[in-house]
């Protein structure tokens, strides 16, 4: 028997059955395939051992302002950050209380904006939007605080730009344009002034 | 093939002993074929979540020439892998209240761009109260250039009566609106991004003038 009649006989004895059990096979295994594909890209969120939330605490302590240094080349604070615009970050912990953000930056520009842990935007406004002369005024509260705040609302809260969320671990982010070289001492020291405070209640 | 001839339906049905056909065992053991399967969901379920990972297809892109923003990235709104890949970088979004960040792969003739060569950008910015434009390598990263700046600003640069502008992206010095380059960076994307824009509410998107970006001297 020739090596060609060999080959030829081991296919005759591949029944269709056993063709159809090795598709089933590679069926089953590009499902699991896909049951792994999604839960692998859901979990990943999760699993991040060094995210911009965790990176904003080197820059110095929780509760308050801490200016980013310059972004450069090769050195940049946290990545995609504008290397033509100051930043300033502040972590925040609202299980002790609301939080008061107060800023007053100089134009030409200027935005806030508020992240989850998860590095999610969660609210965000520019000089523009923040409709109160450029000042930036708000208050970060969860909605349970949020109520106890209703029942004895402290003087000017109608005044303030109230952030309910559900988020109680996040950064804001303060950034200021830095365009005029001549007026960046002013905006570092503004940047320097702005607050953020967990707010007593007593 | 054998089944048509060892079969005979007149005898097969008086075969007590004979068991259907799709109940016999097949000639592959159980626990082969169950390795066989998690072996191949492994390899495509990694593999294809790695890939798509690593580079986040592309749903609610917003296309304005050659180029590219993200809007929903870095917002609870984001698609799965969006989320995924910017978890994984750590990457700072501008958030739609700030701007929008717009990337440039490629030049207006489809081509990817390289830092070996000097491009130059033509046109208008979309509308925005203002905006910057810097050089960045493929991961995104800053590229180290010879100048002392990193990028180039609405407020500084120089326009015709009509508002157009010309950018030119080299590694050297140029004359008029230069934006340095990096000559040995990896990759090259421009990015442009739009402080305090009407587009980030996603209205009046048609007809929004973005530069034209076309290909100088290569090395």
């Amino acid at each position: 028997m020739s090596a060609a009649d060999r080959v030829l006989n081991r296919l005759r004895g591949i029944e269709a059955l056993d063709v159809a059990r090795a598709g089933a096979v590679l069926l089953a295994g590009l499902l699991l395939g896909g049951i792994i594909h999604v839960v692998v890209v859901m979990s990943v969120p999760h699993f991040v051992p060094v995210t911009a939330y965790a990176r904003v605490a080197t820059f110095g302590p929780d509760g308050m302002f801490n200016h980013l240094p310059d972004t450069r080349a090769g050195a940049e604070p946290l990545p995609m950050l504008d290397p033509m615009m100051l930043h300033a970050a502040c972590r925040f912990d609202l299980t002790d209380g609301p939080l008061k953000i107060v800023a007053a930056l100089p134009p030409p520009f200027w935005s806030f904006a508020l992240f989850n842990a998860r590095g999610e935007a969660i609210y965000s406004l520019n000089d523009r939007t923040s409709g109160n002369d450029g000042m930036l005024d708000v208050l970060v509260i969860t909605t349970e605080q949020l109520s106890v705040l209703r029942e004895d609302p402290p003087p000017g809260l109608e005044d303030l730009i109230v952030i309910e969320t559900t988020e109680t671990l996040g950064y804001a982010l303060l950034r200021s344009f830095d365009g005029d070289p001549m007026r960046r001492d002013v905006k570092e020291a503004a940047l320097a002034q702005a607050t953020c405070r967990t707010l007593d209640q007593e | 093939m054998t089944l048509t001839f060892d079969r005979n339906p007149e005898t097969d049905g008086l075969a007590p002993d004979r068991v259907p056909a799709i109940l016999r065992r097949g000639r592959m053991p159980g626990w082969p074929k169950l390795a066989a399967i998690l072996v191949i969901g492994l390899i495509t379920g990694l593999g294809s979540a790695y890939l798509a990972v690593d580079n986040a297809p592309a749903f609610d892109t917003l296309e304005l020439g050659v180029w590219e923003a993200r809007p929903l990235q870095g917002t609870g709104e984001a698609d799965p892998y969006s989320a995924a890949t910017h978890a994984r970088t750590g990457r700072v979004p501008l958030a739609s209240g700030e701007g929008l960040i717009f990337l440039a792969r490629t030049d207006t003739a489809g081509a990817r761009l390289s830092p070996a060569c000097d491009y130059t950008l033509e046109g208008q910015a979309a509308p925005a109260r203002l905006w910057t434009l810097t050089t960045l390598d493929e991961n995104l990263r800053l590229t180290e250039t010879d100048a002392e700046r990193t990028g180039l600003h609405s407020r500084q640069i120089l326009r015709r009566p009509d508002g157009s502008f010309t950018v030119q992206v080299a590694a050297r010095a140029r004359s008029g609106n230069w934006l340095p380059g990096g000559r040995d960076a990896n990759g090259l994307v421009l990015a442009l991004r739009l402080y305090d824009t009407p587009l980030t509410t996603g209205t009046g998107v048609a007809n929004v003038p973005m530069p034209e970006i076309t290909r100088g001297d290569c090395r």
